[in-house]
């Protein structure tokens, strides 16, 4: 092979992963524009040490009853082998297929417009409790103060609306909680999904939560 | 999954949805049962006069309905703002097909009182007069479509909590059709009380004959559900299995044992069916026995709706 043929080989590779390169950004670049946004959330197991920072920030940020969560952190640490901690989210899981939407009466309970977040409009509720009841990680709860169902909506309303991150994700000083959009591709939690290995909660109820779970490994195997 | 990525606390009280609404969903089946059972009679024997079964059935199908508004309204956090559900409506929600279910059947049970009741009431609201000219050609027709009504409203209160994924108990096609048959049950016996005691129909009339008749089909198409649910749910899955205990170590075993099985069929069976020759002069044993009944069938819903409610995934 003459050493031009190879020269303009190398110079065409250039050029067409350019133009891929840049076709490629536009279509992500329109998909995104036209595309809603989906919000997840990632709880790493391997991370969290149970401070509960998230959680005070969570009732600072969102004005949770005192003796009532949004969200809080279980210890699971089994007693027999108490070094190895494990540490666990409990708050709303945002299903796709949300079953508080769907028995809500007076669609109180219903899915944001513009960030397809699972919310609640305390004025509509009429705190029947069907919300309540109907949730299969009994994650809801009502609000003493309000007297409407709540759940963690990702600090829709709160932090989100003035462009910060939700209060439990912005307090945790370990990365065990990421949060994003999973409709862009480029976001740090979608790196994380495509790498990693995460579960969704009951799995078994069909309802597709969109706050993933990445367990820890054991130790020493 | 690993057991430690799996959490265990919740955020409800346990069991949110208590007493009152058993109660609510006990009237609503004896409302719809006893509506379904005068309705039916009055059919098939080409009623033309109001007999007490029908004055009873339309009375305790309008009064329970209405009475059963107080205890579902009366459970919200926020009673005042019941009309909220009446302005948004969710079509995908079991309760608000039931609002619109009730709010058909409301009516329709007046007009059903009205039919029954027509004498006495022009006798003293005798300006209504203009009413039953109206009302009156219709009365085929209301009467097809309350009795549709009836089965649904009855129908509703088991797709009501069968949405329930989290508690196998609850969450099976069985339970409307439970509802449905207790509801029939309930609204027999309530009928029945109604129309000896207040309209003064014999005790051994020709319709209480009927009541009687159809009491046993009841009985057994309950037992047979009732039987069905337990055995889904002991050949079930994880979480199944474990519900299967709510009848036999819980704190409700007794509920059910002793309510369900001991006032609604024991009860009946002993009093009526082996002791009927002795007792089938008595009109405090068929009080007895029908109050017994009703109480069965509540004992029914709040078992299902406590034991339920506890045992979850």
């Amino acid at each position: 092979m003459s050493n031009n043929g190879r020269r303009s080989f190398l110079k065409g590779i250039g050029l067409s992963s350019l133009a891929l390169s840049v076709g490629g950004y536009s279509a992500v670049a329109t998909n995104t524009k036209e595309s809603q946004k989906k919000y997840a959330m990632i709880f790493d197991q391997n991370k969290c040490v149970g401070c509960t920072d998230c959680e005070i920030a969570c009732k600072k940020v969102n004005l949770v009853p005192k003796d009532q969560f949004r969200m809080l952190i279980q210890d699971k640490t089994n007693p027999k082998t108490p070094r190895e901690r494990r540490m666990v989210r409990v708050s709303c899981q945002q299903c796709e297929d949300a079953p508080c939407v769907n028995v809500c009466p007076s669609q109180a309970c219903h899915r944001d417009s513009l960030t397809n977040i699972v919310t609640m409009n305390a004025d509509d509720c009429i705190s029947c409790k069907y919300c309540v009841v109907a949730c299969p990680y009994d994650v809801r709860f009502i609000n003493e103060e309000t007297h409407a169902a709540e759940n963690c909506n990702f600090c829709v309303d709160t932090n989100l609306k003035d462009g910060k991150n939700p209060g439990c994700v912005e307090a945790c000083k370990y990365e065990a909680l990421v949060f994003g959009d999973l409709n862009d591709k480029k976001s740090k939690i979608n790196r994380i999904l495509n790498i990693k290995d995460s579960l969704r909660m009951k799995p078994e109820f069909g309802t597709k939560p969109s706050l993933r779970y990445i367990p820890a490994v054991r130790l020493g195997v | 999954m690993n057991d430690a990525i799996s959490f265990t606390v919740g955020f409800s009280h346990g069991v949110e949805w208590g007493w009152p609404i058993a109660v609510y969903l006990l009237l609503a089946g004896i409302s719809g049962g006893a509506m379904i059972i005068s309705i039916v009679t009055r059919h098939f024997k080409q009623e033309v006069e109001n007999s007490a079964l029908t004055k009873a059935g339309s009375l305790v199908g309008f009064a329970t309905i209405v009475f059963g508004m107080v205890f579902l309204v009366g459970d919200l956090e926020k009673p005042l703002y019941f009309w909220k559900i009446l302005i948004n409506y969710n079509f995908k929600s079991v309760m608000s097909i039931g609002v619109i279910a009730i709010s058909f059947y409301i009516p329709l049970t007046a007009v059903m009182f009205f039919y029954a009741f027509e004498k006495e009431i022009l006798k003293y609201f005798g300006f209504l007069s203009f009413l039953v000219g109206i009302l009156r050609p219709l009365r085929p027709y209301v009467e097809f479509i309350t009795l549709w009504f009836a089965i649904a409203i009855c129908a509703y209160t088991g797709f009501l909590i069968s949405v329930l994924i989290r508690f196998p108990l609850l969450n099976t096609a069985l339970l409307p059709a439970l509802f449905v048959v207790s509801g029939l049950s309930a609204g027999n016996a309530a009928s029945g009380i109604i129309a000896t005691k207040f309209f003064k129909e014999d005790l051994h009339s020709f319709d209480m004959k009927i009541l009687h008749r159809v009491e046993w089909p009841i009985m057994i198409a309950e037992v047979l559900l009732i039987v069905m649910l337990a055995v889904s749910l002991l050949i079930g899955n994880e979480y199944q299995k474990e519900v299967f205990q709510a009848f036999t170590s819980s704190q409700f075993s007794l509920l059910f044992w002793g309510g369900v099985v001991g006032l609604s069929f024991i009860v009946p069976i002993v009093f009526n069916l082996l002791l009927g020759r002795f007792t089938s002069k008595s009109a405090g044993i068929y009080y007895m026995t029908a109050i017994s009944v009703i109480c069965g069938v509540l004992s029914l819903r709040m078992f299902l709706l406590y034991a339920g409610q506890t045992f979850g995934a």
